[in-house]
């Protein structure tokens, strides 16, 4: 396998997992067997998006005071080391356990590794052991209620002021903000028609004065999506991620992850509602099975291909455009199985279970829209990778 | 028209194109020559070989040639006494008609001397090429595609069900992704050519792939390629360390995402492609035939489905069992 560097015995003093990903699956899952109590808590079905943040922040918690949580992340960072594929195989075995989703912790693979290699030292070398502990978590301030899919359009200024910056605006579908201590926020400190090239990415305490959440109940019944108003929000000069002005390149370089890598986590957990409801199925709709499987395995190959090359430090570039297609794809393959295998979430009683699969069916739905609309990633395929003009 | 040369699709890589080179110069034995792919052929559970070997196949879609390849590479989980020449002995491929019940095929070449032909249950025969039939079959795709006339019942077995039974399983496997990876060079060629066709083509005073519509039929072209090649590349990395059945995943995902692309490229050619002066109907047509063998992509689709409920056996290829795919 390609190398790791810096092996060093986790805190129980086990063999280093580090050389060996086998290793460390198998201790992984060794340990998982007679887990923590916040994991059997973790696999109930939870409707409550509330309740499903609060019991995976105690998981985090646990997983991360046992070393796992804390694997594939730099060690000067307050990680043990190793690559994002620790990460990835953690995720997995979890899935496999039965843990029903990342739910907010999503945002480890979306906002995390820009905070790692981008983000200003002294501060992510606090925030990231208390994100991966579940104490401290993370919300995305991109989208604007006049910029969605052209970002570059964003309007939310940040005005320098004396030891930092002023923000005023407003952004709109901010996951789990009101969950969030902290939002990483794209705001525009050049001219109103500089576009890309006048935006700074800020960490913004979503505690300041000024900050007003305002939860969005969504279509499907669940509420992890906001609008936050800034109204003279003061941010330290201390927490600029990448360059003033150079917002951009952190944009892109969180949409990679969120196109490329982050497909591997969430795949993981299709699969898992995949198999958790074989027993619904019959002989009929087997295609339609089979199907949904051709396309998970399609977001395994592409998206493992884009860990690799995270772990390698080359830009997945266009790569993890079809990565993103792949992935809205599978999942909507897997809930439209759910769905004609069982229509109870269309016209049924909406037990606990059965709330969740509706919930999962209706997202999927919108999977095409989030993270870049399913039009402009075939737009990015056109040009980049076929060369139309 | 001659088939164009897909720029940068993912995996390519310099043998590929020494591949894509030598199957449009020469005949399919001299390519196999110049490529050195009999040296590589034993050589298959050498990761690196066992990527040139199936590359093969994959030019061969692009440049709508063919060799025996296939029916070799088939032919070698086989144990066949004798010490034979390159070119002497090939698989047939064998599948159920309809109307005749079950045909004996072989793709691509004639051998020299002997075909296999192996059946479940029985065991495999060694039959002399010299005292069979070939009734070839007249489809496009440019693909050598013969019908074998032979009394089976006649032909003694030359591989007892013992050894021909594990055998058959890895010939399948090996075909099914040789097989894949043909689809996939077609899928991508005439990806390429209407590609340069919606450059050139103007309507409305523009050219037709500046409008969305034809542009995203072909991102999603293109995307289903990308698919295909990134499952394709795994299956070959992996191979025997892959998940049970997992060739026939790759089959059923390289027929369906070929057969898509080959529909949605045609789309965007328009009428022309439609001609048989176009050679999107070579590439189109050799899809359908390789999809037909070894299981159709439908078939394997509710196969594969049917066995996941029924067995609950996890097709998923576990972040462990990555591993090998790096250690080459």
């Amino acid at each position: 396998m390609s190398s790791i560097e810096g092996g060093r015995s986790d805190p129980d003093g086990r063999a280093d997992p580090l050389h060996d990903l086998r290793t460390f699956v198998d201790e992984l899952e060794a340990w998982l067997v007679t887990g923590p109590a916040t994991l059997d808590a973790a696999r109930a079905p939870i409707p409550s998006f509330a309740e499903r943040v609060e019991v995976m922040s105690r998981l985090m918690a646990d997983l991360h005071d046992a070393g796992w949580a804390r694997y594939g992340w730099p060690e000067s960072l307050g990680g043990l080391g190793g690559t994002i594929v620790h990460r990835a195989a953690m995720w997995d075995a979890l899935a496999r356990r039965g843990v029903a989703g990342m739910a907010l912790f999503e945002h480890l693979e979306v906002l995390a590794p820009t905070l790692v290699a981008l983000g200003p030292r002294d501060f992510v070398v606090r925030a990231l052991p208390a994100f991966l502990s579940g104490r401290e978590l993370w919300a995305q301030g991109f989208s604007e209620p006049e910029a969605g899919s052209d970002l570059a359009s964003l309007r939310t200024r940040a005005v320098a002021a004396d030891g930092g910056f002023i923000v005023n605006g407003r952004k709109i579908w901010t996951s789990w903000a009101r969950y969030a201590t902290w939002c990483l926020l794209l705001t525009r400190t050049g001219t109103p028609e500089s576009r890309h090239r006048g935006l700074t990415a800020l960490i913004v305490d979503l505690r300041s004065r000024g900050v007003e959440v305002t939860t969005i109940v969504q279509a499907n019944g669940t509420d992890e999506l906001a609008e936050v108003v800034f109204d003279d929000v003061f941010v330290p000069a201390d927490r600029i991620v990448g360059q003033l002005d150079g917002g951009w390149a952190v944009a892109m370089h969180i949409l990679s992850s969120e196109r490329g890598t982050f497909a591997w986590f969430r795949h993981c957990f299709l699969y898992q509602h995949l198999r958790e409801h074989l027993d619904h199925g019959d002989a009929g709709n087997d295609f339609g099975l089979g199907g949904a499987l051709l396309d998970l395995v399609a977001v395994t190959a592409t998206s493992h291909d884009g860990l690799r090359s995270h772990e390698a430090g080359v830009p997945l570039g266009p790569r993890a455009t079809f990565t993103k297609l792949l992935l809205c794809a599978a999942e909507q393959a897997v809930n439209d199985w759910i769905l004609d295998a069982d229509a109870d979430l269309a016209v049924g009683v909406q037990d606990a279970a059965t709330a969740m699969r509706r919930q999962e069916y209706l997202f999927s739905r919108i999977v095409t829209v989030y993270g870049g609309s399913q039009q402009m990633q075939l737009e990015t395929i056109a040009k980049q990778a076929l060369g139309l003009p | 028209m001659t088939a164009g040369t897909p720029r940068s699709f993912e995996g390519d890589d310099e043998f590929l194109a020494a591949a894509c080179a030598a199957a449009s110069r020469s005949s399919g034995a001299d390519a196999l020559e110049t490529l050195g792919w009999w040296d590589l052929l034993p050589e298959l559970d050498d990761p690196d070989a066992r990527a040139a070997v199936f590359a093969v196949f994959r030019a061969q879609g692009r440049s709508l040639t063919g060799s025996i390849a296939l029916g070799a590479l088939m032919a070698h989980p086989y144990p066949v006494p004798g010490d034979r020449q390159p070119g002497s002995v090939a698989a047939a491929v064998t599948r159920r008609s309809l109307r005749r019940g079950t045909v004996v095929l072989v793709v691509g070449d004639v051998p020299s001397e002997l075909l296999l032909v192996d059946r479940p249950g029985v065991g495999a025969s060694l039959v002399p090429v010299a005292d069979v039939d070939l009734l070839r079959v007249e489809i496009p795709g440019r693909l050598a595609l013969h019908e074998v006339v032979v009394d089976l019942d006649a032909a003694p077995i030359s591989v007892p069900e013992v050894d021909a039974a594990p055998a058959r399983r890895r010939s399948h496997a090996l075909g099914r992704m040789a097989m894949s990876l043909e689809m996939l060079g077609a899928a991508e060629a005439t990806l390429a050519l209407a590609v340069e066709h919606v450059q050139a083509r103007e309507q409305f005073g523009k050219p037709i792939g500046s409008f969305q519509a034809i542009r995203h039929l072909l991102a999603w072209a293109r995307t289903d390629c990308a698919a295909v090649e990134a499952v394709a590349r795994h299956a070959v990395a992996l191979d025997r360390v892959a998940p049970t059945g997992f060739d026939e995943i790759l089959k059923a995902l390289a027929g369906r995402n070929a057969r898509r692309a080959c529909e949605r490229t045609l789309q965007s050619f328009g009428g022309v492609g439609f001609t048989a002066e176009h050679d999107h109907h070579h590439f189109h047509s050799r899809v359908l035939a390789l999809d037909s063998l070894l299981g159709t992509s439908s078939e394997l689709t509710r196969e594969l489905g049917a066995r996941l409920r029924t067995s609950g056996s996890d097709p998923a290829i576990a972040a462990g069992v990555l591993v090998p795919v790096d250690a080459r």
